[in-house]
């Protein structure tokens, strides 16, 4: 009994050895490693083709049915953070690490043996004249001079050299392999402790940052926008998007910052960037002529509603126009508000009744005597916020990855054999080269070598 | 207001660059067909030309506007057309590479004829490239783009040797030739089909027999054909070029990624243009992994370049046309 469960613990031991070592043959592979990164390709370019995060209606108004169940069931709208995405980086992760520590770090230059020169593919043999001791010491500084790393080895009487150079950087792939894992960490980092998001403030109100308490009062919001002749026509280019705001972080101290784009505030650690900006609308609803209650009395945002009180009837604030075309009343091209008005459409319900261009302080007839003047607008900053703490990782693992690609690709580690035979003056100084990239790639440096060595005194 | 002396000067530099460009293109083509020294010289010198007047068109509009030229498709298409132009200089200097030039020159020539379309005028950086990381990243990324498609051009190179050899070398050709002495009479060659085992495929990539045959026996076509560097040469040349456009396409990633983070609050945030760059690395990494294995080297490892290059059009071209995201700066 006892010899029958060690048979199967030894038998049980034996398959998991077997299958342990296949998973590290077929992650190794770099077939594999390449599969691997064909599906994360395609996988991504899914992403880069269909909408990303834009909800189920999206894609069924926009998509054809069929195109939009495929999309909606095989989760393609939000790819990037489904199972197989992640799961796939998960994979080459694994991959990477195996290959690294089972191909890349045992992986040599060939063992320091005697070779057929002639047989291998560089090869080439230069003529030397001169006593035995000289012309020995002088090839060894010809290679020494050069950077290379000689070692000297007796087989059956016959000294051989073997003549390496950068041998080290066959670690390159180790190093750049390593990157990649120290972007991950950053980015796990941020996952697990960091956040962000986005918040709205009205020209002279205050938000708070909900993770940290710290406040940001916006006192002004300036924007800057030109009409620029071009070929095509006038074009309204924004210059510029400025918020003049007073930051309060954990320290209590109010201080003045000025946030445009690409120049965030810091404020604890969190990173405050300008985002967006908009016009608030501060709306009027009357009955009969009596201002009555129904917008609030804050201004609305774009994209914001209200309910007009005892109908069912609601009115949404769609979008803001700065100019308004006088002759065809419609919307004009220039962004700035220089005769503004507001888009405004109206609900039963669900059901959309339509949308009207209304003109800033002019009064919309909503019928059964309610009426809606949009009176003023309010300038309003959109921030986003963050906070990582492991972006420092993230960077220091790109930075890794760069090096590690150089050092793979522009140093490359080879070996020549180098062997002298002849007698009294006349010497012919065998070499043969190698490198773990093959032949072809060392072709020019090989021919230089040997000419640079056929160029030095006695040699032809 | 601009000065009109300036604008003048810079509207005849687009038109003489672009006229350089598709007379270089025509003259390395004729290098490329005819071999001749005199051709070479002249394509060498109108290479260098279109690349210094795209440089100086670009200077000019620097400096008559005070913008960073590089804000929009034209100026980044040009960038795009000079970059190539120089990394073909560059390594044809090193490599004895000439006869691509038509094909470098071309491509260039076309996308400057069509950075052209894209031409609205002198305007202002919107304020999300209003930073420094413009001088730093675009260039970064377009010099990667530019050496992607001089791999290119050598990967056609190859293939078109690579089959033009297969057609020698399959089956049986009849050669017919004018030998010295024999004039008028044919001679019949038959040549051996390629071989199949892994070791013999890597001495066929690193010699064209069927072609070094043909051309024994004076056939013309293979005569010109073993006047075009070796297979095992072009596939050195792309592993080497696509080397350099890799390590600059993932530099010009990181350095995006950190303006990203100084301008968005991210360092990535899954935009169509960051992805489509990705798709793009992804292959060219898949490259590099796959020239370490010999029997990927050489026929497939051109195919390899050639898609990655595709991938480089879609994400250069087709997502900043097609495609709105956070990198829709056409004009």
């Amino acid at each position: 009994m006892e010899a029958l469960g060690r048979n199967t613990l030894g038998g049980l031991k034996s398959a998991v050895k077997e299958l342990v070592d296949e998973f590290l043959l077929l992650f190794a592979n770099i077939l594999f490693a390449v599969s691997l990164f064909a599906v994360w390709g395609v996988f991504t370019l899914i992403g880069v083709i269909v909408d990303q995060n834009k909800g189920d209606a999206f894609y069924w108004q926009n998509y054809s049915p069929v195109l939009a169940r495929v999309v909606l069931r095989l989760h393609m709208d939000n790819i990037y953070h489904s199972p197989a995405y992640i799961g796939i980086i998960g994979l080459i992760l694994i991959s990477m690490t195996v290959a690294t520590f089972r191909r890349v770090i045992p992986a040599r230059l060939p063992a320091l043996r005697p070779v057929k020169i002639d047989k291998i593919p560089l090869h080439a043999s230069v003529h030397v004249e001169g006593d035995e001791q000289d012309v020995r010491s002088r090839v060894q500084r010809f290679f020494a001079e050069r950077g290379w790393q000689i070692r000297k080895r007796e087989f059956g009487g016959e000294e051989w050299s073997f003549v390496d150079k950068h041998n080290w950087a066959r670690r390159g792939v180790l190093v750049a392999h390593v990157g990649f894992v120290i972007i991950a960490a950053g980015t796990t980092i941020y996952w697990a402790s960091g956040y962000s998001g986005q918040f709205t403030v009205l020209s002279g109100t205050t938000a708070t940052i909900p993770q940290t308490g710290a406040t940001v009062a916006l006192k002004q919001f300036g924007y800057r926008i030109d009409p620029v002749v071009t070929k095509s026509g006038v074009v309204y280019q924004p210059i510029d998007y400025v918020s003049h705001a007073t930051v309060t972080g954990k320290d209590g101290v109010a201080r003045d910052a000025v946030i445009r784009v690409n120049q965030p505030y810091d404020v604890d650690g969190v990173k405050v960037y300008q985002a967006t900006y908009g016009f608030g609308i501060t709306f009027v609803l009357t009955k009969d002529g009596r201002v009555i209650a129904g917008p609030p009395a804050t201004p609305l945002k774009e994209g914001e509603s209200f309910d007009i009180p005892g109908t069912s009837r609601a009115i949404q604030y769609r979008s803001f126009v700065g100019t308004i075309d006088r002759r065809t009343g419609d919307a004009g091209r220039d962004p700035r508000p220089n005769d503004p008005g507001v888009v405004l459409a109206a609900f039963d319900g669900d059901s959309p009744l339509g949308q009207v261009l209304v003109p800033l302080g002019k009064a919309l007839d909503l019928g059964a005597g309610y009426a809606l003047t949009p009176q003023k607008y309010t300038l309003y900053s959109g921030f986003q916020y963050r906070y990582d703490p492991g972006i420092s990782l993230v960077l220091i693992g790109a930075v890794v990855l760069v090096l590690g690609l150089c050092i793979s690709f522009y140093l490359l580690p080879a070996r020549l054999y180098v062997v002298i035979t002849g007698s009294a003056h006349s010497w012919d100084v065998g070499i043969a080269a190698t490198t773990v990239k093959g032949y072809d790639i060392f072709e020019d440096r090989f021919r230089d070598i040997v000419d640079a060595l056929r160029r030095t005194p006695q040699a032809s | 207001m601009l000065d009109p002396l300036k604008v003048a000067i810079d509207h005849n530099l687009v038109v003489v660059t672009l006229a350089t460009y598709v007379v270089g293109t025509l003259v390395l083509i004729g290098y490329f067909l005819l071999r001749t020294p005199v051709l070479q010289r002249a394509g060498m010198v109108l290479a260098c030309l279109a690349c210094l007047l795209q440089f100086v068109e670009l200077g000019t509009r620097w400096n008559m506007t005070g913008v960073w030229p590089l804000t929009n498709l034209y100026g980044s298409l040009s960038l795009f057309s000079g970059l190539g132009v120089l990394i073909y200089i560059i390594f044809a200097s090193k490599y004895d590479l000439w006869l691509i030039g038509g094909g470098v020159l071309g491509i260039s020539a076309i996308a400057f004829g069509y950075a052209t379309t894209w031409n609205e005028g002198y305007m202002p950086a919107v304020p999300a490239l209003q930073s420094y990381w413009i001088k730093v990243h675009v260039p970064i990324v377009v010099s990667s783009y530019a050496s992607f498609m001089v791999a290119f051009v050598v990967s056609c190179l190859y293939l078109f040797k690579s089959y033009a050899e297969r057609r020698f070398s399959s089956g049986t050709r009849v050669v017919r030739a004018q030998a010295a002495g024999n004039a008028g009479s044919t001679v019949s060659m038959t040549v051996a089909a390629p071989p199949v085992s892994s070791l013999e495929a890597t001495a066929a990539r690193t010699e064209t027999p069927g072609v070094a045959a043909a051309a024994a026996a004076g056939d013309p076509f293979a005569l010109w054909l073993a006047g075009l560097p070796s297979l095992a040469r072009l596939d050195m040349l792309t592993y080497r070029i696509i080397a350099i456009g890799l390590v600059l396409l993932s530099v010009g990633i990181i350095t995006g990624a950190m303006w990203a983070n100084e301008a968005w609050g991210a360092y990535w945030q899954w935009d169509p243009k960051e992805t489509a760059a990705l798709l793009s690395w992804i292959i060219y990494a898949s490259f590099m992994h796959l020239h370490t294995r010999s029997a990927w080297r050489g026929e497939r490892g051109a195919w390899v370049s050639i898609v990655g290059f595709a991938s480089i059009m879609f994400c250069y071209l087709g997502v900043n046309i097609w495609i709105s995201g956070l990198h829709s700066y056409k004009m």
